[in-house]
């Protein structure tokens, strides 16, 4: 219903010798999360920008949930898209909640319900709505702001939302705990995001697939995190990946799926933590220098399963 | 382009208290205080105690008043709706050539154009007030333009992408985020006008400019005096009064 299909979409900048964006086919499944990720300069936010419309694409088609995104007006096609943009770009002259109703106003919701669409917001997004929600920006916390922000894009409740590097300016604890509140969010609300980053990790961790760009968006590789990480389609997306991605692979399996003997209480083995991955079992094993890590739930994990995990392609 | 006024409106920015600043209306009551009492140890002769009347100090300064209040409004009705226009897309490449006609109005020398306007039309207060108008456009103009064009992009583009139309982004974002620039432009405007007001005596509309001329003509030191700071006062009062309103009238937040 709201996926997205970008059919050979290019972008020419009046001026500019290439193309910003050069024949970008890409398709996304509703409710899916799709990180574009790659360096500074690519045509990630040009090509964002196209969907919905802040940009007119010089060729090609953009099509949103089976229209062509040309045939919508732009405001009414923008209200129901939500948009978070790389600045956060808060209104400093209204309060928090104002800035939360801006898009249920525009789209004619009454007052009442516009407000209390804004605290149930704040609420979701870890914020105490009776504490913030009279708050100006400027008396926020950057990582505050950028839940707000956050906050702001999900009030009309689009099907669909553009998020450009949302977490970009906040320190690194902030950053992951923003993502995992995202991630929490986003099982819950499921819509088809397309989420722009050039933290290859972030990619990783929030989406369901990943389009590597390379410049002028052309896609490098366009698939899941487990999949980029493990067969890289050739250099350019090796060397985004980085090194140890094994190791990066582990942090996408939870622990609780992985096998595991039946526990014996009294053996003193070191316990992880609900909600780990594979990787968490590895460090815990390598800190206390065990072969067998205790997964919350009752379950001993050996080092000889983690080193199964990956399967045959350990050769690479 | 209007550094000066700018950095002033953003200083106020992070004065976040709206506290009065009582020091200035002190200094002025001070003032009339001391001038009143400076003009009682002083032999006033006929001519003097004339000019000095309570009913003629006062209505040159209703005079005065009542010039500077309608040629600032009007200048606020002019001007703030050119200077919207001028930030419009499709106006843009007018802004030169308006604000080097508003230059010229600011550099002109007053009393020229006044006695030029005065050959052409005839005397009286409305000419009086067309040539405060034409002095007293440019700063409300510019600030106007310049508080515009200093709205960070980025909100206008989060506005843009959320679904607001241009109207809803000059009304919503643009105008309310340019008021204490344009506020900086308007207590330029006033004093200006205050200034300028003296002039009008010279064709005919009143104001404290005939007290000024009259000290000049009859040479006398308590008439130029009384003059002079009255329209200091009235000039430093009223910068304070729209500083006050500024306060008021400036977005809470920013
Ligand atoms: N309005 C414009 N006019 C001309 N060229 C532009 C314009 N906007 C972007 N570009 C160019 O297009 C290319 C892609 O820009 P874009 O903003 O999409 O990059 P990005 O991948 O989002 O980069 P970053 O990670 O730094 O945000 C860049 O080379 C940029 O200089
Ligand atoms: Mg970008």
């Amino acid at each position: 219903m709201s996926d997205i299909k970008l059919v050979n979409v290019t972008k020419q900048y009046d001026g500019q010798p290439l193309p910003a964006v050069d024949g970008v086919t890409l398709d996304i499944a509703a409710g899916e999360l799709v990180v574009f990720v790659g360096p500074s300069g690519c045509g990630k936010t040009t090509t964002m920008k196209m969907i919905n419309r802040l940009i007119e694409p010089t060729s090609g088609r953009i099509l949103l949930g089976g229209t062509d995104v040309m045939s919508i007006e732009p405001n009414e096609l923008r209200r129901h898209i939500g948009y978070v943009i790389q600045q956060i770009g808060l209104f400093p002259h209204m309060t928090i909640s104002e800035n939360i109703q801006l898009v249920p106003g525009l789209l004619g919701w009454d007052k009442t319900r516009s407000r209390r669409r804004a605290d149930e917001l704040l609420e979701l997004v870890g914020l105490d709505p009776v504490a913030y929600r009279d708050r100006y920006p400027r008396q926020l916390s950057g990582g505050q702001q950028q839940r707000v922000g956050v906050a702001r894009a999900l009030a009309a409740d689009p099907p669909v939302m553009l998020m450009d590097e949302p977490f970009g300016a906040t320190d690194p604890i902030t950053r992951e705990r923003l993502q995992n509140e995202f991630l929490r969010l986003q099982a819950e609300l499921r819509k088809t995001i397309v989420f722009v980053t050039h933290d290859f990790d972030e990619a990783v961790k929030l989406g369901d697939r990943i389009a590597v760009l390379e410049e002028r968006s052309r896609i490098a590789q366009y698939d899941t995190p487990e999949r980029i990480l493990a067969t890289p389609a050739d250099d350019y997306v090796a060397s985004f990946a980085g090194s140890a991605t094994a190791i990066k692979r582990l942090a996408l399996i939870p622990a609780e799926r992985l096998p595991g003997k039946p526990l014996n209480v009294a053996n003193g083995l070191p316990t992880l933590d609900k909600g780990g991955s594979a990787r968490d079992v590895l460090d815990l094993m390598i800190r206390w220098g065990t072969a067998q890590v205790a997964v919350d739930g009752g379950k001993a994990v050996d080092f000889e399963t983690i080193c199964g995990l990956l399967g045959d392609d350990h050769g690479r | 382009m209007a550094v000066d006024t700018l950095s002033g409106a953003f200083g106020g920015a992070t004065r976040k208290s709206r506290s009065y600043n009582l020091g200035t209306p002190l200094v002025l009551a001070a003032a009339l205080v001391l001038l009143y009492l400076w003009l009682s140890t002083q032999q006033l002769d006929s001519m003097e105690a004339r000019v000095l009347s309570a009913a003629s100090i006062r209505d040159a300064t209703l005079a005065h008043l009542t010039l500077t209040a309608i040629s600032t409004s009007i200048v606020v009705v002019i001007a703030i709706p050119i200077g919207v226009l001028l930030t419009r897309p499709f106006a843009r490449w007018l802004t030169p050539w308006v604000m080097a006609v508003a230059n010229v109005g600011q550099a002109a020398p007053a009393l020229g154009v006044l006695v030029l306007l005065s050959i052409l039309f005839g005397i009286g207060t409305k000419i009086a007030i067309v040539t405060l108008v034409f002095h007293a456009t440019l700063p409300v103009l510019r600030n106007t333009i310049a508080g515009i064009q200093q709205v960070d992009s980025a909100l206008l583009e989060a506005g843009r992408g959320m679904g607001m139309s241009r109207r809803q982004i000059l009304r919503r974002l643009e105008l309310p985020l340019a008021v204490p620039v344009v506020m900086a432009g308007l207590r330029t405007t006033i004093v200006i006008c205050v200034g300028i007001a003296t002039v009008a005596t010279f064709i005919n509309a009143g104001g404290l400019g005939d007290i000024v001329v009259a000290g000049i003509k009859l040479q006398r030191t308590s008439i130029l005096v009384t003059g002079g700071v009255l329209t200091a006062v009235i000039a430093l009062g009223l910068d304070w009064l729209a500083g006050l309103a500024e306060k008021y009238v400036r977005p809470q937040g920013i």
